[in-house]
């Protein structure tokens, strides 16, 4: 097992805290605290979703906390996607689709509701997908689109946000060189960082990940669990992740699904060790799913 | 086939059963028929393309040969040197045109002034006596020109009758029937001295035109004053036209004098007089041109229009159904562009003659649309009617192959840029339309090919003017009518006698129509193929 320590060289710091997180537990960030950790941000009350007439989630109701990596988990067609998309308003892009009961509320703020503006919401919630989806332009290009699209076009401004975002994901190293090269010639994860550092250039406030490392190998799903340890310093995540023991290793809440119904939702540690609903027992220890 | 029996017998329970079962049609596998079945329609389809391209080839061949012939006659029956006679008297009326359109002007004013026409013309008698007087002026040489013409064409036609004669005798001796061939009396004719009566005129012409010279200069010292002042500069200028147009004078007389009755034809003329002749006139009775120029120009200016109408909406309509578009909407649209296609080209083409030019020129006679350039016109059926309709024609297969190229691009890129806060234009604009740019230009591409075959449209609606149209009026041009490759072969090949010159130079434009269609297709491929490389 490689353990994340090794890779501290290759990440560039975000600051000089960084050397303390070498280790994924919960505890870790709570030794340098940082403003709102912890806070109720997203509360997702009594939800039911439906594909058209499919209802898809069950009665959904959990609080997601500030500044914490938030795992969700539970077998395949389980909805964890769904509520995912449902926290950038990303299926309104699916006809058909509505929250049928209930309301997702961020700082409080209805995101249903009828003044909120999709577009702004995206800005603050950015999502990283499974299948990395670098544009067909350059890397530069890549990260600049989220600014150029709000208007932003000066070219210090850019710079040095392009520089700043591929510190922040940890690429800045491997790319600085190629920047005006396209970002479809990276390795899959040196691409899936670039996705992840083109949403950090907007700024938001959450980053949404759906199974980000599930088409990488070891080496690069490693690289990218410790930038969600940096990463969680500024922003609060939420990841949707197969792996056990991924979301044992970088998640400080677990929520677990199954059949489109929120099971148990705790601390990571009590969910792994000592889960209270024997369907999350079951599927922690691999007896099913 | 011994081993064919024993591969089909049953097997013994206990054998590895994995022979192949070889049924046998005239000793081949059902494998090897399939394979020869397809193989030999691909064969069917490269064989008839070369044979088109072969028959294609051999009768147009010949003309650069006969063309080559008609040039030398051309020069050696004089025609040539009786046409550089003419352009003094030529370029003397474009002169004249330009007095009139000053006249024009200057009437126009006086008009608008609030005088009537009968006033307005009495303020310009003056100015009508000075353009007489510059009219006057040419007659002279204007008769020895004409005069020249019909000697230097009776030596054609002697020429040609000759030659005529030649043949029918070639073809009794083929047949041998000596006898007749015996009979038949081939007048040889001897250009240099035929000629020398034309060339002989060269000092009469030289004080003709010297006296011509001279008489302009005296016309245009003392100019008429304009009753409309801002006129005046615009006679200014004609006077320098003037004195221009006389000092070329000298130059004129001494290519007449450098004229050399029997310098050959390279045979590269007889292809350039093709490629930037800008002249295509057939049945004359004094001298054919076979100038492609006129026509490609026109092929050019329909498909021009044609696409600047076709290529916003095609691909405007293809981004719609594909991004914006209701799935509802969707199933409806797709189809009804497609049906288009279904159109006949000539019922398009009846319909543009009996509605769409007689539209547009009511609708280009309107007040409120006299700001378009070109507007009012009077010609009904025109490039632009043509281009309109050509534009309904490749709508379709440009919206057909745009939204493949569309929908070619993966979800995930649209996602993405939702996803960072882009709206559906900018997602539209900056991420779709970019990553399927190659594949809408190779659309608009085979657009283009499609157009520039089209035949039954423009020979009906183009107004068949074989003429280049007058630039000069900017984009008035356009509302010109033209004529063009298609049309051409279409209009006079049923006319031609086969394997006369007229007839091989039709083939021709079809070689050049069939190589703008290879090229343009092949440049589509050629885009698309390196589309998908970049995308991956
Ligand atoms: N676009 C859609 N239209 C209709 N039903 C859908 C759509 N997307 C997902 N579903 C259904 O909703 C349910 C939840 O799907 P979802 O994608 O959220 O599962 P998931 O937990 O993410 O599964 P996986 O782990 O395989 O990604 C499934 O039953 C799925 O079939
Ligand atoms: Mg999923």
């Amino acid at each position: 097992m490689v353990t994340s320590s090794n890779f501290q060289s290759t990440t560039a710091p975000m600051d000089s805290s960084a050397t303390t997180t070498g280790r994924p537990a919960p505890k870790a960030s709570a030794a340098a605290p940082a403003p709102g950790i912890g806070r109720t941000l997203i509360d997702i009350d009594h939800v039911d979703f439906y594909y058209g007439a499919k209802q898809a989630l069950f009665d959904v109701n959990v609080k997601l906390e500030e500044k914490r990596v938030t795992a969700f988990i539970g077998p395949s067609g389980c909805g964890k996607s769904t509520l995912l998309r449902c926290l950038n308003r990303m299926n309104d892009l699916i006809d058909g689709t509505a929250i049928r009961k209930g309301s997702i509320k961020i700082r409080d703020v209805d995101i249903y509701g009828r003044d909120v503006d999709p577009i702004e919401l995206r800005k603050r919630v950015g999502m990283v997908f499974q299948k990395s989806n670098p544009f067909p332009k350059s890397i530069y290009e890549n990260i600049a689109y989220g600014l150029r699209i709000q208007g932003r076009n000066k070219k210090s401004d850019l710079d040095e946000v392009v520089e700043k975002s591929l510190r922040g994901a940890a690429l800045w190293d491997e790319v600085k060189d190629r920047l005006h090269e396209s970002g479809l010639g990276l390795s899959g994860g040196q691409q899936q960082r670039l996705c992840i550092a083109r949403t950090i250039a907007v700024s938001p406030e959450v980053i949404l990940m759906d199974e980000p490392c599930s088409a990488l190998d070891p080496i690069a799903t490693a690289k990218v669990e410790e930038l969600i340890h940096e990463l969680k310093k500024e922003f609060t995540i939420i990841i949707v992740t197969h792996s056990m023991q991924q979301a044992a290793r970088c998640s400080d809440k677990t929520a677990f699904f199954y059949m489109g119904q929120l099971i148990e939702y705790d601390d990571t540690k009590k969910i792994f060790m000592n889960p209270s609903n024997p369907q999350t027992e079951a599927y922690v220890s691999g007896r099913f799913g | 086939m011994s081993s064919a029996n024993s591969d089909t017998a049953p097997a013994s329970p206990g054998t590895f059963l994995i022979q192949k079962e070889r049924t046998r049609f005239f000793g081949l596998t059902l494998d090897e028929c399939i394979k020869t079945f397809f193989g030999g329609n691909a064969v069917v389809a490269v064989v008839v393309l070369g044979l088109i391209t072969l028959f294609l080839f051999r009768e147009g061949a010949d003309f650069f040969g006969q063309n080559r012939e008609s040039l030398r006659v051309y020069r050696q029956a004089g025609l040539e040197y009786v046409d550089i006679m003419r352009e003094t008297e030529r370029d003397h009326t474009a002169l004249t045109r330009y007095l009139f359109d000053i006249r024009l002007q200057a009437l126009k004013a006086l008009t608008a002034d609030g005088l009537s026409v009968a006033e307005a013309n009495a303020k310009l008698a003056a100015f009508d006596d000075f353009s007489y007087a510059y009219g006057d002026a040419v007659l002279n040489v204007r008769g020895l020109v004409s005069d020249l013409t019909e000697a230097a064409s009776a030596i054609k036609t002697k020429a040609n009758v000759a030659d005529d004669r030649r043949i029918e005798r070639d073809q009794y001796l083929a047949a041998g029937m000596t006898a007749e061939a015996a009979a038949v009396t081939v007048e040889d004719v001897d250009f240099a001295t035929e000629v020398k009566a034309i060339t002989g005129t060269l000092p009469f012409y030289k004080d003709e035109l010297t006296n011509f010279g001279t008489e302009l200069e005296r016309v245009v010292t003392e100019l008429p004053v304009l009753p409309v002042p801002e006129v005046q500069p615009r006679l200014e200028r004609f006077r320098q036209l003037t004195r221009q147009y006389v000092a070329g004078f000298p130059d004129n007389v001494e290519r007449l004098e450098n004229w050399d009755q029997f310098a050959p034809v390279p045979l590269s003329r007889s292809f350039t007089s093709f490629i930037f002749g800008t002249q295509w006139l057939t049945a004359s009775f004094w001298q054919d041109w076979y100038g492609v120029v006129p026509l490609f120009v026109g092929s050019l200016m329909v498909s021009t229009i044609a696409l600047f109408i076709a290529v916003p909406l095609g691909v405007g309509a293809a981004v719609y159904v594909n991004q914006i578009a209701s799935p509802r909407e969707q199933r409806f649209i797709k189809p009804f562009i497609e049906f288009i296609s279904a159109i006949p080209s000539v019922v398009l083409g009846f319909f543009g003659i009996a509605m769409l030019g007689t539209a547009l020129r009511a609708m280009s006679q309107w007040e409120a649309m006299s700001w378009v350039p070109g507007f009012p016109f009077a010609e009904r059926l025109n490039a632009l009617t043509a281009g309109c309709l050509l534009a309904v024609i490749a709508v379709p297969t440009i919206f057909t192959l745009a939204e493949d190229a569309i929908n070619n691009v993966p979800r995930a890129f649209k996602e993405a840029s939702f996803a960072l806060g882009a709206s559906r234009l900018q997602t539209i604009l900056r991420i779709i339309v970019p990553a399927s740019l190659s594949g809408i230009v190779s659309a608009v591409l085979l657009g283009l090919g499609r157009v520039i075959g089209e035949t039954m449209v423009v020979l009906l609606c183009a107004g068949n003017r074989i003429a280049i149209p007058d630039f000069t009026e900017g984009l008035a041009a356009f509302m010109q009518p033209v004529h063009t490759m298609t049309g051409i072969i279409a209009q006079e090949m049923g006319e031609v006698v086969r394997g006369s010159i007229h007839y091989r130079a039709l083939f021709v434009v079809g070689l050049l129509l069939f190589f703008i269609a290879l090229t343009i297709n092949f440049l589509a491929q050629k885009i698309v193929r390196k589309y998908r490389i970049s995308v991956g």
